[in-house]
């Protein structure tokens, strides 16, 4: 079961969302996987059922999940869907990592060579 | 719902009362053949005297588990925290005062009736059932000697007043405990104060009425013109009379306006006054 | 949506502290509501009185539309901070007995509960300890399909793991239609699954709102406002 990381900074059911989001980019949900009930996964986040249904209804707006009456709720099985998911995803959070760099007065090479650096001592 | 609440008091006695009932039983049993034995040999005297000790031990034991299970069942299954589940039951408070108050009568009559039992399963060799008939023949005799043929009535009212006098004796002690409920502190104390200060009410009234009425009846004889040596000896007679005929009826319906009172008290303390720790 | 709990001006006085003063309140159903206020703030007397175990001095209080009474008491659910179940019961004694006295109650899925914990039914509550038995009431409450639940402190002094099994068992057995009011003082713990906060501060009421509206309007967490509001 993965673990759900929530914090009182953001509305809950938008940290819901992202962290749903990351769990289909990161492929612990793939594509055309059946979630488990509102209630399950509220149970599990141990957040309220009506955050979860709001944070569903959200991927729902977003095409990421949709909703089958009888069978019950789907991960999309758009795998372009997904991809422009990942590269929106990832390119926020790159966006967000560029824009501090920025703040500290750091340039594109001096960046690149932190990266170098960081990558290197991590392999 | 009643008769759920009364199917679950009498689970939670059965499995006090049935064990104990079962031990009387067998160990009269017991005494029976150990009586039945003739020259017993003197470490078999020693076991026949201990079976009889604890024989009497069981008999007063289930006496007093009789009276303790009854206000131990009110006040801990009701006042305690066991109340915060029985109270929340869709039932009406009034519904688990009967419920106990049965219960607590079938535990009273059980344990006489057993009691009766184990005492003629010891003793009822037909010797003892002769001289037991020849007591009770000799007991209806006196009976129909002082009310002649009222004697049935007589003994149907004693009946009577000892079962309602029984329920008022429960229902009493049931009045005692929900006051004491109403105490913030110190409950059990003042379930105490309750008994004895609604025992010397009911003591004044009773004695009250009891001067009123013998006044009257006096009066009516002293009045009376033909008072005289005879009249005394008439007088034995009506007081005799005045007991199928006055005194066990107005004790009858005395103690169930006392037994009335006592469930009224109880109810109205546990509907608008109760107050769980 | 109906409404399941009108509270019109109750007050209720011990002696002479006011435990509720002209305390109004209005639920709706499908609602997990945490009733939230320090220790003595009047919580357990104003669920006492949902319950009918407290008549109140003053004030109207409907359940469903019923004064409390047997009727509500059929529809409602709850758990005490008490240990309330005889001790020489067996588990299974407990759920016969809630089976007996509650339609609503649902044996199979006390059963479900109860083998997921690992529990065996025929146990005597004697031998159970204090946390386990707490779980075993929790359980027989939730196994009823009520209208309103009240669960007084249900994770007051809990393990984490504990809590997180009471929050789970709570989540996963109630459904849409009923509520749910969850007394706590411990508002850190249950933030994110309530729906509606309702503050309550030396018996009166302080404020009642969608959990979501208090995040957007104020800009910060329950927690967070409950300290503020409850500063000594």
């Amino acid at each position: 079961m993965m673990q759900w990381e929530l914090n009182t900074e953001k509305p809950v059911y938008l940290q819901l969302v992202e962290q749903i989001q990351a769990k289909i980019i990161a492929g612990v949900y793939k594509p055309g996987d059946k979630l488990p009930s509102v209630r399950d996964l509220a149970a599990q986040a141990m957040v309220n059922p009506n955050t979860m249904q709001r944070a569903m209804t959200e991927l729902e707006r977003d095409g990421l999940v949709h909703t089958n009456r009888t069978a019950g709720r789907f991960i999309t099985s758009d795998e372009e869907l997904i991809r422009q998911l990942k590269e929106k995803y990832i390119t926020e959070i790159v966006r967000d990592f560029l824009d501090k760099m920025k703040q500290l007065g750091l340039g594109r090479d001096d960046i690149i060579s932190y990266l170098n650096k960081l990558t290197e001592n991590s392999n | 719902m009643l008769g759920k609440l009364i199917k679950h008091e009498f689970n939670a006695t059965a499995r006090i009362f049935l064990p104990l009932y079962l031990i009387m039983l067998l160990l009269s049993l017991i005494n029976r053949v150990m009586f039945s034995i003739d020259n017993l040999s003197k470490p078999l005297k020693t076991i026949r005297n201990f079976s009889i000790a604890m024989y009497v031990l069981s008999i007063l034991a289930a006496i007093v588990v009789t009276f303790v299970i009854m206000i131990l069942r009110f006040y801990r299954n009701l006042l305690s925290d066991e109340g915060y589940l029985m109270f929340t039951l869709p039932v009406k408070p009034s519904q688990h005062i009967i419920s106990k108050l049965i219960v607590s009568m079938i535990w009273n009559i059980g344990t006489l009736a057993v009691v009766a039992l184990s005492l003629l399963a010891m003793l009822g060799t037909r010797d003892n059932l002769e001289s037991l008939k020849e007591i009770l023949d000799g007991l209806l005799y006196g009976l129909r000697l002082g009310f002649g043929d009222k004697y049935g009535l007589v003994i149907a009212e004693y009946a009577i007043l000892l079962l309602v006098g029984t329920v008022m004796q429960i229902l009493m002690i049931y009045a005692s405990i929900a006051i004491g409920h109403l105490f913030t502190e110190h409950r059990v104390i003042g379930s105490f104060a309750a008994y004895i200060g609604i025992n010397t009410i009911v003591q004044m009234i009773s004695t009250i009425i009891m001067l009123i009425w013998t006044n009257i009846e006096l009066s009516m004889l002293n009045y009376s013109p033909y008072y005289s040596e005879l009249n005394e000896w008439e007088s034995s007679i009506s007081i005799l009379e005045a007991v199928p005929s006055k005194v066990f009826p107005f004790s009858i319906i005395f103690t169930i306006i006392l037994s009335v009172v006592y469930y009224i008290v109880t109810n109205y303390i546990f509907k608008k006054k109760l107050n769980l720790n | 949506m109906s409404v399941i709990l009108e509270c019109n001006a109750l007050s209720k006085r011990f002696g002479s502290t006011l435990a509720l003063d002209n305390f109004s309140l209005r639920l709706e159903r499908g609602k997990i509501v945490g009733l939230l206020g320090p220790n003595g703030s009047g919580k357990t007397t104003l669920i006492k009185i949902i319950n009918g175990l407290l008549v109140p001095n003053a004030g109207g209080i409907t359940i469903a539309g019923m004064a409390p009474g047997v009727e509500t008491k059929r529809i409602v659910s709850y758990l005490p901070e008490k240990t309330y179940l005889p001790d020489w019961m067996k588990v299974s004694d407990t759920i016969r007995f809630f089976k007996d006295f509650y339609e609503d109650f649902d044996e199979k899925r006390a059963y479900d509960m109860l083998h997921r914990l690992n529990l065996d039914p025929s146990k005597r509550l004697k031998s159970l300890s204090k946390g386990t038995k707490e779980k075993v009431q929790l359980i027989l409450v939730m196994s009823r399909r009520a209208d309103l639940y009240c669960l007084d402190e249900p994770i007051g002094g809990v393990d984490p793991a504990a809590r997180d099994y009471i929050l789970n068992t709570i989540i996963t057995n109630y459904d849409e239609n009923a509520t749910i009011i969850i007394s706590t003082h411990l508002i850190a713990d249950i933030e994110n699954i309530l729906d509606e906060a309702v503050f309550i501060k030396a018996g009166r009421l302080v404020l009642h709102a969608p959990v979501d509206e208090i995040h957007e309007k104020e800009g910060k967490s329950i927690d967070t406002l409950f300290r503020e509001v409850f500063r000594c």
